[in-house]
């Protein structure tokens, strides 16, 4: 079924530039989301490895 | 203030791990000198004498399954279940779990060293194992992955350490990997023809093969990194912002890089241009994980000259930047045209396998060895010997590799001012760089001399000591077991301390580039146009096929003619996509170690193949082939071919209604064909028909003669 759903897509030019789009946008969300943390919370889990009892 | 609980680490599992990882590694560098020394000396091979599960073809998948499955597989477990616990504050789910992850991977491997000597192999590139092992494979996995989820479901800790991102994100997708790249048919208990066929099955294979080394070799060793580099070098990692960044950005990019396995192949322009794309774009997360590794040692670069440990890590990290960088300029296409089929990528890998994984593996045994049997280091006199010993044996590996795959490739490229090829015949470029390849062996050993003195020292190191069997550590209970999320606090939290949404997350990113790139090479008929006389194989010439993957002929002959004059003047017509339309598996290779088989058929008369499996120098003075002697005595057994019939139909070949019934005397007829051929050409063997050899030539005389349009003037 899903062959016969594709097929009738006209080209598939636009897989390429969507694939372009999807991994900008989830590379400005990580960024952002890096960007925007707090100090206070990155020292935090960056300190994680040794709050271990050791 | 909620009440604090104690438990225990369980460090048992770490050990067993730790212990398989450097026994196996041990095991595999072996089998790596072994066929490095076959090239050198052919005899070696043993093939001769006809012992045939020695010959380089079938021992070099068991080398690349042990060191990436056995070597890193164990060690990685080894460094995820001793940090998960204490990232997570938490010992294992399980136990059992444990143990049965345990023994189960060890059986797989033991499994592996069976059937890949004996011939059982699928041919596909790290996917060579047989459909019954597969399953074996994925109950293990989700052993794994229910213990290792168990344990962040009852974590103490609500924070999700970034190496633990990594370990989720290798779960998810290895089991994706895997599961995909083993879709296959089976016609007995231990053979099967894989689901896709030609272009199909080769993008399938190489978004599988590349996602091994990345989600496999690369992704939970960055998880170690994260943990154990700060761990050794006392302070937390230089950026979690970058580390962010790094995981999210890599773990979307990789998965669509496959493609770059196949530049100037006969795979489509679109999905070429993809892999290339994203693997450039990887240099950019690979190196802001490489700086965030190598800038954890700001202001400790004074220990690293005194402590072996960190010693080993940086030039792991150092090796994984060389390596990631060396990866996105050979998927520049020019770059590839000169590096693919050549040692460069043998030399390109060795730099990640000995650099990055060896020596991550080292780094974290030595740290641990000492810490888990609460002693000091038996001595680190040896380990420093040990680093370099390693490190001048990763450079004897790869530059005499580097120089063996330029000098080939400028040998194979160049022209006569007459215009034909100045090397027309391929043996003189191969033993051309014999002298590199003795290089390469001198290399190995010392990386396994090496390898010998760190596991003495840390046999030594555990004889001195007392085992820490169970580590008593205590932490606060986790409230309720829900987060609850503080003013303030910003909503990345939400999904970073959820393990399902993460998965789920993390899935839904990597399978965005599967999907992309193979549902329509595998749905989208117009992909691969097909060409009206491209016909499936006959039986005898299947049953050939077979012969030819048993013996791992696809380790150094490739099938695939790129549009190059060089390789149109030397094999023929440049491969086409419809031609492998019947290819199940595609065996374009990877390396020529001998030349391009793609329009083999026709080349030579039947005799020339027969003498050249007897003894490859006769027909070719000076081949570094294995002898196949044994294949002039095996009978030809064709019991199997109404099955395999039967299984390739399901899949979608065309052959006729009820040709099982007919398919062993076709193959017979055919076998008497070439038998008579062989007789006429002054063979005088008898009983011929009956033996192995007439289904391998019947089969190599198959190759490219469908569409065969001219003669290939040069070779030989």
């Amino acid at each position: 079924m899903y062959k016969y759903l594709l097929q009738s897509v006209e080209g598939i030019q636009w897989f390429g530039i969507t694939a372009l789009l999807i991994f900008f946008t989830a590379f400005c969300v990580a960024f952002l989301r890096a960007a925007l943390s707090s100090k206070e919370d990155m020292q935090h889990m960056a300190n994680l490895p040794f709050d271990d009892n050791k | 203030m909620s009440r604090i609980e104690q438990f225990q680490y369980d460090n048992r599992i770490t050990r067993a791990f730790g212990m398989a990882s450097f026994i196996w590694g041990v095991v595999g560098m072996l089998v790596g000198i072994i066929i490095a020394l076959q090239l050198i000396f052919p005899v070696l091979n043993a093939t001769s004498t006809g012992i045939e599960f020695l010959s380089f073809g079938r021992l070099r998948p068991l080398h690349t399954n042990a060191v990436i499955f056995a070597f890193v597989g164990n060690g990685l477990f080894m460094g995820i279940y001793y940090s998960l616990q204490r990232l997570l504050r938490a010992r294992m789910f399980s136990d059992r779990l444990s143990w049965i992850h345990f023994w189960g991977w060890q059986i797989v491997i033991l499994c592996a060293a069976y059937t890949l000597p004996m011939g059982i192999t699928t041919s596909s590139e790290y996917a060579e194992l047989e459909w019954p092992i597969d399953i074996l494979i994925t109950l293990v996995w989700v052993v794994f992955g229910i213990n290792m989820f168990g344990t962040i479901l009852k974590r103490r800790e609500d924070h999700l350490y970034v190496a633990i991102w990594f370990y989720i994100a290798t779960w998810v997708t290895v089991a994706v990997l895997h599961i995909v790249r083993s879709l296959e048919m089976p016609f007995s208990a231990i053979k099967s023809y894989t689901m896709f066929s030609g272009v199909q099955d080769a993008l399938v294979q190489w978004w599988y093969g590349h996602n091994a080394v990345a989600f496999f070799l690369t992704t939970p060793y960055l998880g170690m990194m994260y943990y154990f580099l700060p761990k050794a070098a006392n302070r937390p990692v230089y950026s979690y912002k970058l580390s962010i960044i790094h995981f999210w950005a890599l773990i979307f990019i990789y998965i669509w890089a496959g493609p770059h396995h196949l530049l100037y192949s006969s795979m489509p322009d679109w999905v070429q241009s993809l892999g290339t794309v994203f693997s450039i774009m990887l240099i950019a997360p690979s190196w802001g994980g490489m700086l965030n590794g190598l800038l954890t040692l700001r202001g400790a670069w004074d220990r690293v000259r005194q402590d072996p440990v960190l010693k080993f890590m940086v030039v792991a990290v150092t090796a994984y930047g060389m390596a990631t960088f060396e990866g996105p300029m050979l998927s520049i296409k020019s770059v590839n045209a000169i590096s693919h089929f050549t040692d460069w990528t043998i030399a390109h890998v060795h730099v990640g396998a000995l650099g990055w994984n060896g020596f991550l593996t080292f780094g974290v045994l030595y740290w641990l060895w000492p810490r888990m049997y609460r002693t000091e280091l038996y001595s680190v006199k040896l380990a420093n010997m040990h680093f370099w010993i390693g490190t001048l044996g990763i450079l004897f590996y790869a530059v005499p590799l580097y120089w063996a795959g330029w000098t080939q490739a400028m040998m194979w490229k160049q022209f006569t001012p007459e215009g034909t090829l100045a090397w027309g015949n391929f043996l003189d470029t191969v033993t051309q760089i014999i002298p590199m390849y003795a290089m390469r062996v001198f290399g190995g050993t010392l990386f396994f001399v090496g390898t010998c003195l760190g596991v003495y020292n840390l046999v030594k190191t555990a004889q001195k000591g007392n085992f820490l069997a169970n580590e008593d550590a205590e932490a606060p209970a986790r409230q309720s077991g829900k987060l609850v999320m503080a003013a303030g606090e910003h909503w990345h939290r939400w999904i970073e301390s959820r393990p399902i949404q993460m998965l789920l997350f993390s899935t839904i990113l990597i399978a965005i580039g599967g999907i992309v790139q193979i549902l329509p090479m595998v749905f989208i008929e117009s992909q691969v146009p097909k060409i009206a006389s491209v016909k499936p194989f006959t039986p005898l010439e299947l049953t050939g096929r077979d012969i030819y993957i048993r013996e791992g002929c696809v380790g150094c002959h490739s099938q695939q003619i790129r549009p190059f004059r060089s390789e149109t003047e030397r094999y023929g017509e440049y491969s086409k996509s419809g031609e492998h339309i019947y290819d199940r598996p595609f065996l374009w290779g990877s390396k020529r170690t001998g030349p391009d088989l793609a329009r083999e058929g026709g080349k030579y008369p039947d005799s020339w193949h027969y003498n050249h499996m007897m003894d490859p120098t006769t027909m070719s003075p000076g081949s570094i082939m294995p002898a196949y002697p044994a294949m002039l005595d095996n009978q030809l057994d064709l019991s199997a071919l109404p099955d395999k019939i039967s299984a390739l139909r399901k899949l979608g070949t065309p052959y006729p209604k009820d040709f099982e019934a007919k398919a062993i005397a076709d193959a017979h007829k055919q076998a008497k064909k070439v038998a008579d051929n062989l007789k006429s050409q002054g063979v005088k063997d008898e009983g011929m028909e009956n033996k192995e050899i007439v289904a391998i030539i019947a089969y190599l005389q198959r190759l490219g003669t469908d569409i065969k349009v001219q003669k290939s003037a040069t070779q030989k």
